[in-house]
């Protein structure tokens, strides 16, 4: 088991983290473009053969995101449109590879993450937004790396099964 | 920090050493579970626990920028660590790498060592990745191993929190005392770590 909830709410996730140091116009209309993107794309059927790219793109752009955490400046407008519509992307793939429509509902409300860590943000805790964010990095790596390894991934049956 | 705050640090402390189980860390594997195994993960091994615990408290001692640094570049190079495992790169003997971890953290700790940003960085980040060889050689067995890592992450991210809460202590009268104390126990235990590992 790899799909689910966890892959798109992990990168709504490291979205909201992301937005926390941007300025509020741009936290909203990321998160509207968000919204937009999702609608879109919810219906758009996607090959299976796209499979291991969309959870590839999904883990890449966990880490990238929750990276953004520590560009100097913060995000600024064209960048959280960016990262939202990336996320939107990635993540409407991935559910509709392996998972449900209610997947995505589910993770929808990890984005929202962006209220406390802005507030933390505000009241100069960056510190603790950007502890969260290299966990986040942490696990993508490790996720995206995994199906290119030479190991039986527990997802998938082995030799004894 | 008022008594009440104290004591329930303490009594986290206590609730932490229980949950650790014998000396060597990383027994049983993930294959069941995703986020419950993988958060338990941390917690079964007392070296592991010390090891993260002591990541934090020495941050703390450090301040800024380490104090954030070090929970930044342990996880990001425990995973790197862990793929190493994974690819089936040899290490040296990981139980000593850890063992080490344990010994020379608490040490730091015990010292009030004040090292520069990059050596306090490339001590932490060496042993990282020891720690992330480790779990790395379970993850792939792991049922659901994106759940799997998101629960040892977050555990060994909340162990770096538990660390730097307990280095707040310095700022009180006598905190300072205590925190040191505790890395010289840390360190002690490290020793007796290293010592099983070598004659084993």
């Amino acid at each position: 088991m790899r799909g689910g909830v966890l892959p798109p709410a992990l990168l709504f996730a490291a979205l909201g983290l992301a937005l926390a140091f941007a300025p509020a116009r741009a936290r909203a209309w990321g998160l509207v473009s968000l919204m937009v993107t999702l609608a879109a794309l919810s219906f758009v059927p996607v090959s299976h053969g796209w499979l291991e790219t969309a959870f590839l793109g999904c883990w890449v752009s966990v880490a990238v995101t929750a990276a953004a955490v520590h560009i100097p400046q913060g995000t600024r407008m064209a960048g959280a449109l960016v990262l939202s519509v990336n996320a939107g992307i990635w993540a409407s793939v991935v559910v509709a590879l392996s998972g449900t429509r209610l997947d995505l509902v589910e993770a929808v409300p990890c984005a929202l993450l962006v209220l406390p860590a802005s507030w933390l943000v505000a009241k100069r805790a960056s510190i603790a937004v950007k502890v969260a964010s290299s966990w986040l990095i942490a696990i993508a790596m490790l996720a995206a790396v995994l199906p290119f390894l030479a190991v039986t991934p527990g997802y998938l049956p082995d030799h004894l099964e | 920090m008022n008594r009440g705050r104290v004591t329930l640090l303490i009594a986290t402390m206590g609730f932490v050493a229980l949950l650790g189980g014998q000396a060597d860390a990383h027994t049983g594997t993930g294959l069941p579970g995703g986020f419950a195994s993988g958060f338990r993960h941390p917690f079964s091994g007392l070296d592991h626990l010390l090891a993260m615990v002591s990541v934090g408290l020495w941050g703390a001692f450090l301040g800024r920028p380490l104090i954030y640094l070090l929970p930044v570049i342990f996880p990001t190079v425990m995973a790197g660590g862990a793929v190493l495992a994974m690819i089936g790169l040899r290490l040296p003997p990981v139980e000593i790498g850890i063992a080490l971890s344990v010994l020379v953290l608490g040490a730091c700790i015990a010292l009030a060592v004040k090292a520069p940003v990059w050596v306090a960085s490339l001590i932490v980040a060496t042993f990282a990745l020891f720690h992330g060889y480790a779990h790395g050689m379970e993850l792939p067995s792991a049922a659901d191993p994106v759940g799997y890592s998101v629960g040892f992450v977050l555990a060994t991210g909340l162990l770096h929190v538990l660390g730097i809460g307990i280095g707040t202590l310095n700022a009180r009268p006598g905190g300072l005392v205590v925190t040191r104390s505790a890395g010289g126990l840390i360190a002690v235990t490290g020793a007796w770590f290293l010592y099983t590992a070598v004659v084993r």
